[in-house]
Parts: structure tokens; C-alpha cells; sequence
């Protein structure tokens, strides 16, 4: 007897709409270029479609190198469709971004006033694979907005913010804490996943790879 | 016979109403006059078929576009004047075309005597031909009354002949100056061009597709068909020759010493025996639409609202074409202020009314109207060939999906609010000065890439040179180097700069005046950032900071 309701709960907890914590939910993902990353991540990589929070505690601990592997190849899928970057901090360096093997011809900069907005477009347009966006602050709503269109655009949006958001709740699918690692001599950084589908609870050692020569 | 047979629309005129006169001169033998020689590899299929459009009372057409007090007389530049044309009222008055003015003001002193207006007969014309050119490309104006279309390829497209006829006929009627006045403009069909315009213009019903039967269904007209000079036509008639049937009899040697061969020539073109091209009227084409508004109005939405009757008409203008606009101006007019313009740029050809409203409603966004708008106007820039596509099975993002026009449609969207500057891809430059390395692109919009490229690197731009680097770069690149405090040699960026790699030695530009002699170097802070810096071999030998690996 009890077997068999153990096993009628089995079956109504399988149903793909339910989900449980840290149970790793079905989602579409591609990888991340890192093996220790897409280890820990929920499906084993970035989603496909959704919104990523990215949260740094300031410019220049990785945060573009976090991504270099998926845009290298999401740029040269065929046929690709486009990345776009919203008011990034300062200028995408091209020949940089071309020896890490990101094609630039699918790159697109907008710079504005209405980051918000412009993220929104990008995501919902059904033209990007990927929209980055650089957000000085962004309330829940509108990360739930954003959320929507990423689903509705099928394109994996991120969000780069500050570490202070942190302890803000966020309607994201994935955040992501990013840390430097101050070991000398090497060029890294330590992820914390702060909200997952079932993803890793412990913190994941990142190294940044060089394009070889 | 077997157009006889059809119930055709140009049907031809009764044959045997003829008079008899004609009849009774024998046929001299073909080849020594102008007429038609004995052609026997006359295949049945005509190589042209030509429909000729006269617009009967054109002058009077013109200018009725008003209203008139009196009955209304058209008159012509001369110094005297003679009465071109004269409307029904006029006729009965008893002013007949061709009368001097003051002769018809003795006839009917109430007459409305106006000289033609040629601009606005040209406009009527064109109008029609722009109707006509939906039919074919072969279209052209013969001025000032005549418009001739070259129909043959385009029987098959319009299932058949009579079909297309039927159709053009109703489409040119629809047209606004013939619903008012009740002319109708007359229509004949011929295998070549000057015939069809010749029994346009003699109002004979011709409807002829085989080359053989054109002289027997000529020969009735009136020799003025032609349009020959005046004193041709003395001379003609003074030699008793009245119809086209009595001139294509004449010998054609006498015939070309008396009338010069270009006359002759005029005759071997009626009869298809001489080829006659036309040339085809292209028309640059721009929708211009205006709209007065009842009431004057500020609120964007309505005057979107309001914009929408003519956006339609645009959009409509464009797919009958099949083109699409890549510039798109508004001008609002205003009482008292310079009227505001606002305009479109699109990345891709459209013609989509709904697409270009809602790029309409972004740009609109920034606008500001000085006082409320009493006026629209909407022109089009110039149209382009629009690449026509298939809706795709998949939805963007799916699998499968090929990217069509979702770019595009990003694009413009984002440039409508932002501005075109806002918007932009990025270029990798050969060039050893990190400034100069790379430019801003036009996002390119070419169809997606379907050559597959080799290995990392091999981009279009500048694929092999920056695979190859041997020193690192960083991801960001500032705008302008920021200058860095120092501190006994040592750069400081909040903190004191750990110096991790370099100096690698940057020197280039003497030429060009932005001549930079630099020691680059990878540094990093007390934070764990990491930072492209550089020291200035020259002068002060300043730090700066350039780039930041992202």
C-alpha cells in the first residue's frame, strides 16, 4: 500500500511543470567552454533561452571571459544569429574578441539611455542569440520583463550588475556571482552560484584561457 | 478570320459600312506602292501586340478638374487663339474646335475661354500610364493624348487577351478625371504601335492581332490619324487622297520624293514592315501623401492615428510595385511655427504600413511639436527592389530557423528611438595602435553566412594578424587612455599596479601626425582586476591606463 503511493507521488513529481529544489530541472542549455562550470550548472551548461545574472563586484574580474567561449561559438553556428551588447562599459575590443574566436560580424553595440528598453528589444526581436546588457539598476519587475522576452525571443540574456544587488531577490533563472582570485599568477576567477535550478551549492575555480598563439 | 469570331472588346468597326467609293479604285500590284507586299512567311503569332489608349478632349479634361462658370472653351499659345477643344455645352452654343476666339465669342458671348494647361494634361497622362503599367513595362506617352502599351508578354500572366484587355480597361476608367467628366479614353489593339494609335485616335474600334489584316482595317481612317504636318495634309487631300486606304496605294518611290522618306518610313511602321521602338517611360517614383486634419492636434497617438489612412496608401503603393522604402519623411505643418520633420531611416526595405507605424511611434517619441499639427505630409524616399521571402516554418530562436528579417527589424527599431549613431557593429583595423585597431561598422545585414570558416580567427577582417599576436589583449578598450597617478615610477589605479607582463613596445604612426611611441603592459590591481597599461617613451613619460581584460 505504501509502496504504491510512494510510487503515485514518484509519478506526479516526475511531471516536467513541477519542480523541486535542487532537483536539476530539464532546461535546454549549451556549454559554457568550461568543463568545471558545465559540471555545475543546472543541464550542464548556459540555458538556451532565459535570463542570466552575472553580478561582479567591479569591472575587469572575468566577466566577459565567462562568456568568450559561448559567443566564439554561437557567433560561427550557421546560420548565427546575432549578439547584441547594450551599453557595455566601455568599447568591445575587436582584435581581442577576434583571437578568442568570436566572429564580429555578428556583434551589434547599441548605446543608450534606455538600456532597459533596448535590452527588452534585442531579447524579444527573435534576431539574437545572446544580449548582453550592462544595468546600473534594474528593478524586479523589469528583470522579470526581461526574463519574458528572453523566453519569448528564444535568446539567453544577460544581465552584468553589481555585487551590491546580490542579496536582492531576482526573478532570473541563473545568478551568478563572480569573485577574482587574487593567487599570483593566475588569471581566474571563483563563481558562486547564488540562484540554479539544482546547481552546484559549492563555489567553482575558473581560469581564463589565452588564445593560443 | 478568327478575330471576327471573338466577342472582343476593341471590336472592329463594320467593314462593309464603307463607302463604296474606295471600293471601286483596283488594288495596284503590292510591291510598287506603299502598301503591303506580299509577305508570305508571315508567321500568324504577332511578334508585338500593342493597345493604344486616346484620351479624346484632353485639354478639356485638364482644366475641368474645376469647376467652370460658363461653358468652357480650351484655347491654344497662338497669338490668336483658336479653340481647341469645346465642351458639350459649348458645342451646342455652336463653338466648334478649330474656331478663332473671337469668332466664338460672337457665337456664345457666356463662353469660359481658358488657354490649355500642358502641365497638367502631362499629369493626367502620366496618372494613366502609372494605371497602365500594371499591366506591362512596355509603357510609354505619345503627346499629348496617346499612350501606348506593348502587351504581348504579359497576355499569359493576365489569362488571355480578353481578360486583360477587360482589366486595364476598368483599371484606367477607375481613374478619378474620367468618373467626373464621363470621357472615356479609347481603346485599340494592333500589332504594331503607330496602327493602335492611329485607330485610337480616328476612334475606330480596332482589335487586330495578324500583321495581314492591318491596311484592310486602316484604310478607313482619315489620313490627319498620322498626326502629319498641316501642309502634308493639304497636299494629300489636294491630291484627293483622304483615307489611309487611298495613301497606301500610292507608288512608294513618288510617294518618298514627294513626302521625304521619313514619311515613308512613318507608313512602313503603321504596317510593322520597319521596326518602331518606343521608348519606355520610366517614372521616378516617390509616394508623396498629405492629409489636412479637422482639428489641430499635439497628442502623438492621434496623429499616429491620423497618419495610418496614408501609411496604408504607401504600403499599398509599394506592393503593387513590389519594392519597398528604405527612407521614410513626416512633415507636420503648423500654423505659425517652421513645420517639424521627422525623418525614417530603415536598414532593409519596407513596406509594411503596421512596421513603419510603429517605427513611426518611436521616432515620434522624440519630437517635439512646437504647436499643434494642422497638416501631415508623408514622403517616401526612393523605392527599392524588395527580396520578397517565404514566412519561415520555425520561430526565431528554434532550430532550424534561418534568420530572416528579425535584424533588420531589431535595428531600425532601436535606431528609430536612439538614433542611427546608437547602433552600430564593430570592424577589426590593421593597426599596430590599439585606438586605431578596430572601427565602427555597419551592422551587416547580408544574408546570413553560409560559407562555413575555418578554425578560430579566420573572420573577414583581420582574422590571421590578430590570431597570431603574441602579447595579449585586453577584452574592453577605453575611449581615451586614462592618465594614471604615479608613484616613484610605479603607476597607481586606486591601489598601487602590480606590473604582470611586458613591456611590449608599441611605435607606429609617425606619418600620419598621432605618432605614439609606447611600453604596454599587463598590470594588476590589489582587487584581482587586470588592466592594459602603458608608459609614454617620450617626454614626461606619463602612465595610462587603456584597457581593462574584461
Amino acid at each position: 500500500m505504501l509502496e504504491t503511493h510512494e510510487k503515485q507521488l514518484e509519478e506526479l513529481l516526475a511531471h516536467p511543470s513541477v519542480w523541486r529544489g535542487r532537483s536539476r530541472a530539464a532546461v535546454e542549455t549549451f556549454s559554457t567552454g568550461f568543463a568545471a562550470l558545465d559540471a555545475g550548472l543546472p543541464g550542464g551548461g548556459w540555458p538556451r533561452h532565459g535570463l542570466v545574472e552575472i553580478l561582479t563586484p567591479h569591472l575587469g574580474v572575468g566577466e566577459l571571459y565567462l562568456l568568450l567561449p559561448v559567443l566564439a561559438a554561437l557567433s560561427r553556428l550557421l546560420p548565427a544569429r546575432w549578439c547584441t551588447w547594450v551599453s557595455p562599459p566601455h568599447e568591445p575590443f575587436a582584435p581581442a574578441l577576434t583571437a578568442h574566436g568570436v566572429a564580429l560580424d555578428r556583434m551589434l553595440i547599441v548605446r543608450t539611455h534606455l538600456p532597459l528598453w533596448a535590452h527588452e528589444q534585442a531579447l524579444r526581436s527573435g534576431a539574437c542569440e545572446v544580449a548582453l546588457a550592462w544595468l546600473p539598476r534594474a528593478s524586479p519587475r523589469a528583470v522579470r520583463r526581461l526574463q519574458l522576452a528572453a523566453e519569448q525571443g528564444r535568446a539567453l540574456g544577460v544581465l552584468y550588475r553589481s555585487q551590491r544587488f546580490a542579496s536582492e531577490a531576482s526573478p532570473a533563472m541563473l545568478r551568478v556571482l563572480l569573485e577574482p582570485t587574487l593567487v599570483a599568477g593566475q588569471h581566474g576567477a571563483r563563481l558562486h552560484l547564488l540562484k540554479s535550478r539544482g546547481g552546484s551549492r559549492e563555489p567553482i575555480d575558473l581560469t581564463w584561457a589565452e588564445p593560443s598563439a | 478570320m478568327r478575330h471576327r469570331t471573338r466577342k472582343l472588346l476593341f471590336e472592329p468597326g463594320d467593314v462593309s459600312a464603307a463607302p463604296s467609293v474606295l471600293r471601286v479604285r483596283p488594288a495596284p500590284p503590292p510591291p510598287t506602292g506603299p502598301g503591303p507586299e506580299d509577305e508570305v512567311a508571315l508567321d500568324l503569332e504577332p511578334r508585338e501586340l500593342w493597345i493604344a489608349a486616346h484620351v479624346p478632349q484632353l485639354s478639356l479634361l485638364a482644366l475641368s478638374a474645376g469647376s467652370s462658370a460658363g461653358p468652357l472653351v480650351v484655347l491654344d499659345e497662338a497669338r490668336n487663339p483658336r479653340i481647341v477643344d469645346a465642351d458639350a455645352r459649348a458645342q451646342a452654343a455652336g463653338v466648334r474646335p478649330g474656331m478663332m476666339l473671337a469668332a466664338a465669342f460672337a457665337t456664345a458671348p457666356d463662353i469660359d475661354a481658358r488657354p490649355r494647361d500642358a502641365a497638367r494634361e502631362l499629369a493626367l497622362m502620366k496618372r494613366l500610364a502609372g494605371t497602365a503599367a500594371a499591366f506591362t513595362p512596355q509603357v510609354s506617352i505619345e503627346p499629348p493624348d496617346g499612350l501606348l502599351l506593348e502587351i504581348k508578354p504579359s497576355i499569359r500572366l493576365f489569362g488571355g487577351l480578353k481578360e486583360l484587355c477587360r482589366r486595364l480597361r476598368d483599371a484606367c476608367l477607375a481613374d478619378a478625371a474620367f468618373a467626373r467628366s464621363g470621357v472615356q479614353p479609347h481603346f485599340t489593339l494592333a500589332p504594331t504601335a503607330l496602327a493602335a494609335l492611329a485607330a485610337a485616335r480616328g476612334g475606330a474600334r480596332c482589335f487586330i492581332t495578324d500583321p495581314r489584316q492591318l491596311p484592310a482595317r486602316l484604310k478607313l481612317l482619315p489620313v490627319g490619324v498620322l498626326r502629319w504636318p498641316e501642309e502634308a495634309n493639304a497636299r494629300l487631300l489636294a491630291m484627293g487622297v483622304r483615307t489611309l486606304g487611298e495613301l497606301l496605294r500610292l507608288p512608294r518611290a513618288g510617294f518618298a520624293r514627294r513626302f521625304g522618306p521619313a514619311t515613308l518610313a512613318d507608313l512602313d511602321r503603321l504596317l510593322g514592315r520597319r521596326a518602331d521602338p518606343r521608348r519606355r517611360l520610366t517614372r521616378r517614383e516617390r509616394y508623396v501623401g498629405r492629409l489636412d486634419l479637422d482639428h489641430e492636434i499635439e497628442d502623438h497617438d492621434r496623429i499616429l492615428e491620423a497618419l495610418r489612412p496614408l501609411l496604408d496608401e504607401l504600403a499599398q503603393f509599394l506592393r503593387a510595385r513590389q519594392r519597398g522604402i528604405t527612407a521614410l519623411q513626416c512633415r507636420f505643418h503648423h500654423y505659425r511655427a517652421a513645420p517639424t520633420t521627422c525623418a525614417l531611416r530603415l536598414a532593409a526595405p519596407e513596406a509594411d504600413a503596421a512596421r513603419l507605424q510603429s517605427l513611426l511611434r518611436e521616432r515620434l517619441a522624440n519630437l517635439r511639436f512646437p504647436e499643434p499639427v494642422r497638416r501631415c505630409e508623408l514622403r517616401g524616399g526612393a523605392p527599392t527592389d524588395r527580396p520578397l521571402t517565404s514566412k519561415s516554418l520555425w520561430s526565431a530562436g528554434e532550430r532550424g530557423h534561418a534568420p530572416a528579417n528579425e535584424m533588420p527589424a531589431l535595428i531600425e527599431h532601436l535606431r528609430a528611438r536612439l538614433g542611427a549613431d546608437a547602433v552600430y557593429g564593430l570592424r577589426g583595423v590593421p593597426e599596430h595602435r590599439p585606438e586605431n585597431a578596430q572601427a565602427v561598422a555597419e551592422p551587416a545585414l547580408a544574408p546570413v553566412v553560409s560559407t562555413p570558416r575555418v578554425g578560430p580567427g579566420a573572420g573577414p577582417d583581420d582574422g590571421k594578424t590578430s590570431t597570431s599576436l603574441p602579447f595579449r589583449r585586453p577584452l574592453w578598450l577605453l575611449h581615451a587612455p586614462q592618465e594614471l597617478g604615479s608613484q616613484r615610477g610605479r603607476p597607481r589605479h586606486g591601489g598601487p599596479l602590480q606590473l604582470l607582463a611586458g613591456p611590449e613596445r608599441i611605435e607606429s604612426g609617425w606619418w600620419d601626425g598621432a605618432d605614439v611611441q609606447r611600453d604596454y603592459y599587463v598590470a594588476s590591481d590589489t582587487r584581482g582586476a587586470r588592466f592594459w597599461i602603458y608608459r609614454e617613451c617620450m617626454g614626461a613619460r606619463k602612465w595610462f591606463l587603456q584597457g581593462i581584460f574584461g
